[in-house]
C-alpha cells in the first residue's frame, strides 16, 4: 500500500500583516511590521501596547456569518484558501475541517459578563458562540462538508495540530479534501492573561534579540486547502507544496514554561524529520515558534542545536508582523511556509537587533531569495504541547534527492486503520453524577437513573437553582497530594483523579514516557477557571489579574496536566468539538496507537457545569425540568481509559472499533443508521452483530423520539431487536458525556451492568444539532 | 525602619500562608531569609505570578518585569524591604 501524501493546494491569511495572502507577503517582502496601537476594545490597563489587530473591517469582509470575531476570520482566509484551491464538485462525503482555535467567542462572552456584573443587564446571546468549536463548524456549514469536522485546542500549537491531525485523516484514507488552519482573535482575556504571566513587551516582540521581553499579542487566521496528492492530481489541481513531515511531542514539564533544554522541541522536530523521510541536512530553513518570551527562545535555540549541531539552517520568526496569533500562530506560519516555498525565499525577523550571546544563534534578519527544498515549522504550546511540520517545495519530484527513494520504500507503510482495527481498553476511571466506578455506576443504572441535585444560578434574574447531573466528591485527596491539589482546577483535578484510576501501575514497566500518549477532549473547559478568571478582571478593571485561573482555564490543561503529573510524554492531544471530543481523542490516539507510535493511550474527556452557562441556558428555555425525556439535564463529569493495541500482553476489559467522527446535518434517522452500519461494516462488524445502540445528542429536542426512531431504523438492518439506551440519562447532558457512555458500554459487555438479553457488542452514537456525529463500538 | 520591615516580614508570612492555602506551615517555620519560590515551601513560578498580583491588590504594588519580580522574591525579608520601598 502506497501513503496516500497529503499536498497544499490552497491557502488564505488574515492578519495584521494584511488581509490575503498577496498583501501579508508583500508586507513580509518589505520587512514591514503590522503591530499598532489597540483599538478593538477599551483596555485599563493595555491601552498602551502594540498589538496585532487586524485592521480590515472583519464584519464586512466576512459577509453573511453569524458567530465570534473568531469564527468571521476563520471564513475569511478559508474562503480565500478555497477559491486559490478551485474546488468545485467535491464529494462531501469525503471533505473535512479541523481547526485549531483557544479564543472562540471569548472577547463577547466578556462583554455578556461585564453587562451582567457591572450593569446586572442579562444579554446572554453572545454566548451562544463562546465555544472554539464555532469556527469548524461554520466552515462546514458553507462548504457542505460532511466528513471528519473537529477543533483542537493546544494552545498556541492548536493550528499546527489541526494541519498534523488532518494529514493522517488523509493518509489512513478517512477524506480526500481537507479545510484546515485555525483563527483567535484578540480578546482582553488573553491580554490580561499574558500579562499575568509577565509574558507581554508592552513595546512589541523582538524575537531572539538579547532584550527581548516578551510577545505581542496578535489576532488572525489562516487556511490551507489540505488534499491527497492523489485525487489532487486526478481532479487537475495546482499543487502549492507538499506537507511532507510532521512530528507532535509533550514536555510533561510545567504548565506555562516550556522545557529549558528544549528535548519536546527535539522530540517534535526529529519525528517530523523522520515522517518525512529527511536528515537534518536537508533542511533549508525554520521557521521558529520565536515567540520572543526570554524561555522560548533560549529553548528553541537549544533545541535547534541539539538537533542540527554545528550546522543549522538559516532560521527566522515571523512574530513581528502580526504578532502571536496564540492557535492560529501555527496556521499562518504553515501558510508563510508554502508561500516561501513558491517564493523561494524566507521572510526576516523584524524586531530583532542585538545578538543574544547566550542563545549563540541568529535569525535571518531581513527578507531574501534563498533556494528551498524544505522548510520546517515550529509550534509550541501551554503545558508543552509542541508540533512541527515540514513542508516541501512541489516541484522537487519525491525522489530526486538521491537517497530518498530507498528510504521511502522503507518508510512505506499501510494505512494505519486496517478495517479490522480493534485496540484494548486497558483501564477505566470514571467521576460522574452516577458514581466513580464501573460498579457505583452500574448500581445507579440498575435503580433507574441519574443522581439528581440542585445546582445554585446566583446570576439568573431572579436568582435560582435547577435540576442538574452534578458529580458529588471524587476523592481527589486520595490521588493528588496537597501541595499539587492547592493550585489545579477543580476540572483538572476531576480529570487527574479519572486518569489514574485509569492507569494501572504495572501496566507501566517497560513503557518509556514518550510512548504514551495523552488525548482528553472538553467541550468548554474549566468554566470556573474561566469564569474566575473574567470576574476578577471586570469587577477590578483588569487589576491584579490572577494568573493559575488563567493558566488553569485553557482547554489543554486537563491533557497536559496529567501528563505533567503522570510523566507521559507521547503525543497529547485536546480535541474540542461539540459533543465528540471523547470519539475525536479515541480517534488521535488508536491512530497514534495503531501506527506504532504509542504502546499505551491514555483517552478521555471532561466538563463541567458553571452558572453562566446554566444562566443562559435557562433564559433560552434548552431543557424542562419536568420531562428529561425531551431533553436530559445539564450534566458534567469526566472519563479517561487506558488504551493499547490489541495484542497487548494484559487481559483487556473489553475492546474499541468503529471510530469515527463526521458531519451530518438535518440527517433523517434512517440515513444516520446508514452512517452507523457503514462505519461497523469498515471495522468487520455485521449490523446483526450488534447487541446495543448507547444513544446520545447535544442541543436536540425530542432527542427520545428520535433516538428512538433511530434504534428502530437498526433494529430493522440488523434483523433483530437492537437494545437501546440514553447514556445521558444517568450523567446528563454535556459534551463530554459520551466518555461516560462509552464506560457504560463497557460495563454493558462485561455484564456489570446487567440487562437483558446480555450484550457483547455495543455502539456508542452521538450527535448534535449543528450535526457534529462521532460513533464507536466496544466488544467484550 | 527595622520595626517596620519585622511587621511587614510577619504581614507577608501571613499573606503567602493564606493566598497559597499553605497546609501545616506557620509563620515561624517560614525562614525570612530563604527563597519563596523554588524552595522549601513547594511554591513554584506560577505562585510567583499569583504574588505578584497580591502586591497589586494590596500594596498598589505593579510589576510588569519577571526580572523585577525575581529580585523582590528573594526571600521574605527582600520582599518585605521591596514593599516597602514602593507600596502606594
Amino acid at each position: 500500500m502506497i501513503r496516500r501524501h497529503p499536498v497544499v493546494t490552497g491557502t488564505g491569511i488574515v492578519c495584521a500583516a494584511g488581509d490575503g495572502v498577496p498583501a501579508v507577503w508583500e508586507s513580509i517582502r518589505a520587512n514591514r511590521s503590522g503591530l499598532g496601537p489597540l483599538t478593538l476594545f477599551p483596555s485599563a490597563r493595555y491601552a498602551n501596547h502594540l498589538v496585532g489587530q487586524v485592521r480590515a473591517d472583519v464584519d464586512a469582509r466576512a459577509g453573511r456569518v453569524r458567530g465570534s470575531r473568531s469564527d468571521k476570520l476563520a471564513w475569511i482566509a478559508a474562503r480565500e484558501a478555497l477559491a486559490a484551491a478551485g474546488l468545485e464538485n467535491m464529494d462531501p462525503a469525503r471533505t473535512g475541517v479541523l481547526l485549531g482555535a483557544t479564543v472562540g467567542g471569548m472577547a463577547a462572552t466578556e462583554e455578556v459578563l461585564a453587562a451582567l456584573l457591572r450593569d446586572n443587564r442579562r444579554a446572554f446571546g453572545p454566548l451562544r458562540f463562546h465555544e472554539c468549536a464555532g469556527a469548524a463548524v461554520l466552515c462546514a456549514k458553507k462548504i457542505g462538508a460532511r466528513g471528519p469536522v473537529a477543533t483542537f485546542s493546544t494552545a498556541c500549537s492548536a493550528g499546527a495540530m489541526a494541519i498534523l491531525a488532518a494529514a493522517e485523516f488523509i493518509e489512513q484514507g478517512e477524506a480526500d479534501v481537507m479545510l484546515v488552519g485555525a483563527a483567535d482573535s484578540l480578546a482582553r482575556f488573553t491580554l490580561n492573561g499574558f500579562g499575568s504571566l509577565l509574558l507581554l513587551d508592552p513595546n512589541g516582540c523582538r524575537p531572539f534579540d538579547a532584550r527581548r521581553a516578551g510577545i505581542s499579542l496578535g489576532e488572525g487566521a489562516a487556511m490551507l486547502v489540505l488534499e491527497a496528492e492523489e485525487t489532487a492530481m486526478a481532479r487537475g489541481a495546482k499543487v502549492l507544496a507538499r506537507l511532507s513531515g510532521w512530528g507532535a511531542s509533550c514536555d510533561a514539564f510545567h504548565a506555562t514554561a516550556p522545557q529549558p533544554e528544549g528535548l519536546g522541541a527535539f522530540a517534535a522536530m526529529s519525528r517530523a524529520l523522520e515522517r518525512g523521510d529527511l536528515g537534518p541536512g536537508e533542511i533549508d530553513f525554520v521557521s521558529a515558534h520565536g515567540t520572543a518570551t526570554p524561555d522560548n527562545d533560549a529553548m528553541e535555540a537549544r533545541a535547534l542545536k541539539k538537533l542540527f549541531g554545528d550546522r543549522v539552517p538559516p532560521f527566522g520568526s515571523v512574530k513581528r508582523f502580526f504578532g502571536h496569533t496564540l492557535a492560529a500562530s501555527g496556521a499562518i506560519k504553515a501558510v508563510l511556509a508554502v508561500q516561501s516555498l513558491r517564493e523561494q525565499a524566507t521572510p526576516g525577523t523584524p524586531g530583532f537587533e542585538v545578538a543574544d550571546e547566550k542563545i549563540g544563534l541568529q535569525p535571518v534578519r531581513e527578507f531574501r531569495p534563498q533556494p528551498l527544498g524544505h522548510v520546517l515549522s515550529n509550534s509550541f504550546g501551554f503545558g508543552g504541547n509542541n508540533v512541527a511540520l515540514v513542508f516541501s517545495d512541489s516541484r522537487r519530484r519525491r525522489g530526486e534527492e538521491a537517497h530518498s527513494e530507498s528510504r521511502s520504500r522503507r518508510h512505506c507503510f499501510a494505512p494505519a486503520r486496517a478495517d479490522s482495527n480493534r485496540f484494548a481498553i486497558l483501564g477505566a476511571g470514571v467521576v460522574s453524577p452516577a458514581g466513580n466506578s464501573i460498579e457505583e455506576v452500574a448500581a445507579t443504572f440498575g435503580a433507574g437513573g441519574a443522581r439528581v441535585s440542585a445546582f445554585s444560578v446566583p446570576v439568573a434574574s431572579p436568582a435560582t437553582t435547577t435540576r442538574v447531573c452534578a458529580c458529588g466528591e471524587f476523592g481527589a485527596e486520595q490521588f493528588i497530594e496537597p501541595a499539587k491539589r492547592r493550585r489545579l482546577s477543580r476540572l483538572q483535578q476531576l480529570t487527574l483523579v479519572a486518569a489514574r484510576r485509569s492507569l494501572a501501575p504495572e501496566l507501566l514497566a517497560g513503557v518509556a514516557p514518550e510512548r504514551i500518549c495523552v488525548a482528553i477532549g472538553t467541550g468548554l473547559g474549566a468554566l470556573a477557571d474561566t469564569a474566575a478568571f473574567l470576574e476578577n478582571m471586570i469587577l477590578k478593571d483588569e487589576r491584579a489579574p490572577r494568573p493559575a485561573a488563567f493558566t488553569g482555564s485553557v482547554h489543554n490543561s486537563l491533557a497536559s496536566q496529567v501528563a505533567i503529573e503522570m510523566n507521559l510524554a507521547g503525543p497529547n492531544f485536546t480535541p474540542v468539538p461539540r459533543g465528540i471530543p471523547f470519539e475525536t481523542a479515541l480517534w488521535q490516539a488508536t491512530t497514534e496507537i495503531g501506527a506504532g507510535r504509542a504502546d499505551l493511550a491514555l483517552v478521555g474527556a471532561a466538563d463541567e457545569l458553571n452558572q453562566y452557562q446554566l444562566a443562559a441556558g435557562m433564559r433560552w428555555g434548552w431543557w424542562d425540568e419536568a420531562s428529561p425525556e425531551i431533553r436530559p439535564l445539564p450534566g458534567e463529569g469526566g472519563a479517561v481509559f487506558t488504551l493499547g493495541p490489541i495484542e497487548n500482553k494484559s487481559a483487556p476489559l473489553a475492546s474499541v472499533s468503529a471510530i469515527r467522527i463526521g458531519r451530518g446535518e438535518n440527517v433523517e434517522a434512517e440515513a444516520q443508521a446508514e452512517w452507523i452500519c457503514e462505519t461497523l461494516a469498515r471495522a468487520g462488524i455485521a449490523a446483526g452483530e450488534v447487541d446495543a445502540l448507547l444513544t446520545g445528542t447535544i442541543g436536540l429536542r425530542a432527542t427520545d423520539e428520535y433516538c428512538r426512531v433511530l434504534g428502530a431504523a437498526l433494529s430493522r438492518r440488523a434483523g433483530r431487536e437492537v437494545l437501546r439506551l440514553d447514556y445521558q440519562r444517568c450523567c446528563g447532558e454535556h459534551h463530554s458525556a459520551s466518555a461516560f457512555g462509552f464506560l457504560t458500554a463497557i460495563g454493558l459487555v462485561r455484564g456489570e451492568i446487567p440487562v437483558e438479553p446480555a450484550c457483547r457488542t455495543v455502539a456508542i452514537f452521538t450527535l448534535t444539532t449543528d450535526g457534529t456525529r462521532g460513533m464507536c463500538c466496544v466488544r467484550a | 525602619m527595622a520595626s517596620l520591615i519585622e511587621t511587614l516580614v510577619e504581614e507577608l508570612k501571613a499573606k503567602l500562608i493564606a493566598g497559597f492555602r499553605l497546609e501545616g506551615v506557620t509563620a515561624a517555620t517560614i525562614n525570612a531569609d530563604m527563597p519563596i519560590f523554588g524552595g522549601g515551601l513547594g511554591l513554584d513560578s506560577i505562585d510567583a505570578l499569583e504574588l505578584v498580583a497580591i502586591l497589586e491588590q494590596d500594596y498598589g504594588i505593579v510589576i510588569t518585569e519577571r526580572a523585577v519580580a525575581n529580585k523582590a522574591f528573594a526571600s521574605v525579608r527582600a520582599l518585605a524591604e521591596f514593599v516597602a520601598a514602593n507600596r502606594a
